[in-house]
């Protein structure tokens, strides 16, 4: 099979550049590229941009073929499949009924409080045009790009929770590397006591937690969310639940990346921070009953104008529908008390 | 039927042949769907035509055209500069040095001398990717892109061997 029956050529022709030039060719690259790691980016962009119509052409019939490729084990468990689903209904929407009852309950809280309202973060939705899956490398291509706002950074998620980060916009593409890709490394709050961590990617399915402060001990089931720590992503969305694997722990995700197939990308730009504007009144000289040194400090450069501290960003999920009626039987009576734990 | 290189003016296209199977590997390796699922990774393409022709026609698929589709791999894939290209100049230096011994075999033993040259690969850009990170990677990925390439190489082989044959050929010296 193949080449046993060639015969083999010696000849390579004399403008061929030799092996160990090619190789330290090979070395030199490597080293600039480690260098200058956004070599190729613009490159890519490009490429990809070029390639888009092809890639959306080419997205449904490759969409359908997966689909019914992984549909074809799926024929024999579709009856118990069916019975899984009809419980798992019934189990959320005694959820969302709770869920319902307690944002009212939150927003009176609020009310009493005068809290300062989270502010809305636009969003941007495109579709996911391909997927790229190497040993040490797991991104996804989306139809959307500087064109249409996408920005270097920003977070992709799907309605169950967080998928990556846009790391590379072309003109009408971006790139999304994604949690469980190897260079992934995002600020994870762990509830419910909002412990700390940086949640790592080691391209298997569940990304692995690190840099846990010493003593915490984490349990299975607790909740990831972003932590928002850097104001690279807004605070709050939900990533996954905690699973135990030995000695570590491991992020069981809710988004399944490799069914996506609309995703919504989060415009979250964090305010530069400035200090609290201050009055003459407030300052320790004057409250002391001294005047104010005002030769000494104005110097004949303007007060700095400040503004108010701008509140943290939190990431609240798409407006959710009216309530609704639970399946009499199924549904509690009493909407305001919470499931269990181990309904999660 | 007469081979197209035989043909005056045909000769620079079936040249091009070796190097543009190449780079149709590397798009088809780097096209962003995958049916094998996410979590098995594209097979190396690009190395099958790389092995067949540096075996039968070293003049047609150079260490310098070898060097060029794998910085080709490196654009396209997304990940950092220079890892492909190094990895193929790795395993052409592989292949270049055992030759005899890669050419001589024949049936499944052509599959499992493209295997070890898939192998070559694999452990090249494992290698690479750890001191380039500067940590140890996880190895599961890499076996699994040694395992599918390496059986993909059985139909691909016989498309590779019908294009030779009916394209290419042998080195008019050679004949």
């Amino acid at each position: 099979m193949g080449n046993g029956t060639w015969r083999i050529s010696r000849s390579r022709g004399g403008a061929h550049l030799p092996l160990v030039i090619v190789a330290a060719l090979a070395v030199a690259l490597i080293l600039i590229g480690k260098a200058q790691s956004s070599l190729f980016d613009r490159a890519r962009a490009g490429i990809v941009d070029w390639m888009r119509p092809a890639l959306v052409a080419t997205r449904t019939p490759m969409e359908a073929l997966n689909r019914w490729v992984g549909s074809v084990g799926e024929i024999f468990v579709v009856y118990q499949e069916n019975l899984r689903l009809k419980e798992e209904n019934a189990r959320l929407r005694q959820w969302h009924n709770t869920a319902l009852v307690l944002q009212d309950r939150i927003k009176r809280y609020q009310l009493l409080l005068h809290a300062v309202p989270d502010p809305s973060i636009s969003s941007s939705v495109a579709r996911v045009i391909g997927r790229a899956s190497h040993p040490f490398l797991q991104t996804m291509i989306l139809d959307a790009g500087t064109a249409d706002g996408i920005k270097p950074g920003q977070a992709v998620v799907d309605q169950r929770g967080m998928i990556g980060r846009v790391f590379l916009t072309g003109q009408r593409t971006s790139w999304v590397i994604l949690l469980t890709d190897l260079n992934s490394r995002i600020p994870v709050s762990i509830e419910p006591n909002t412990d700390q961590a940086i949640m790592a990617g080691d391209n298997s399915p569940m990304p692995v937690i690190e840099t846990l402060a010493r003593g915490v001990q984490l349990h299975e089931g607790d909740q990831v969310v972003t932590s928002g720590d850097g104001d690279i992503l807004p605070a709050g969305i939900p990533i996954g639940v905690i699973v135990a694997d030995g000695p570590r722990y491991r992020v069981n995700l809710f988004a399944d990346q490799t069914t996506a197939q609309d995703v919504q990308i989060l415009d979250f730009k964090q305010p530069p921070e400035h200090p609290p504007a201050v009055s003459p009144g407030e300052l320790p000289v004057t409250a002391a009953g001294l005047p104010p040194a005002v030769a000494q400090t104005n110097q004949g450069l303007p007060p700095p104008q400040l503004q108010p501290v701008a509140p943290k960003p939190v990431y609240k999920p798409p407006s959710v529908a009216p309530p609704v009626q639970p399946a009499p039987g199924t549904a509690d009576d009493n909407s305001d008390s919470v499931p269990d734990n181990g309904d999660r | 039927m007469e081979r197209l290189g035989g043909v005056m003016g045909g000769k620079f296209l079936t040249n091009t042949i070796p190097v543009l199977l190449g780079l149709l590997g590397v798009a088809i390796t780097n096209l962003p769907f995958s049916i094998f699922g996410s979590w098995i990774p594209s097979p190396m393409y690009a190395l099958m035509p790389i092995y067949f022709w540096c075996l039968v026609r070293p003049d047609l698929m150079s260490p310098g055209w070898a060097f060029a589709i794998g910085v080709i791999h490196d654009v396209l894939s997304g990940g950092p500069p220079g890892i492909w290209a190094a990895s193929f100049v790795a395993t052409y230096a592989v292949i270049d040095r055992q030759r005899d011994a890669f050419a001589g075999l024949s049936g499944w033993g052509a599959i499992l001398g493209f295997a070890t040259a898939a192998l070559a690969a694999c452990t090249a850009q494992y290698l690479i990717y750890c001191i380039y990170m500067w940590r140890l990677m996880p190895v599961s990925g890499s076996i699994k892109e040694f395992a599918v390439t390496s059986v993909l190489y059985i139909p691909v082989a016989f498309l590779l061997a019908w294009i030779h044959h009916r394209f290419v050929g042998p080195l008019r010296s050679e004949i």
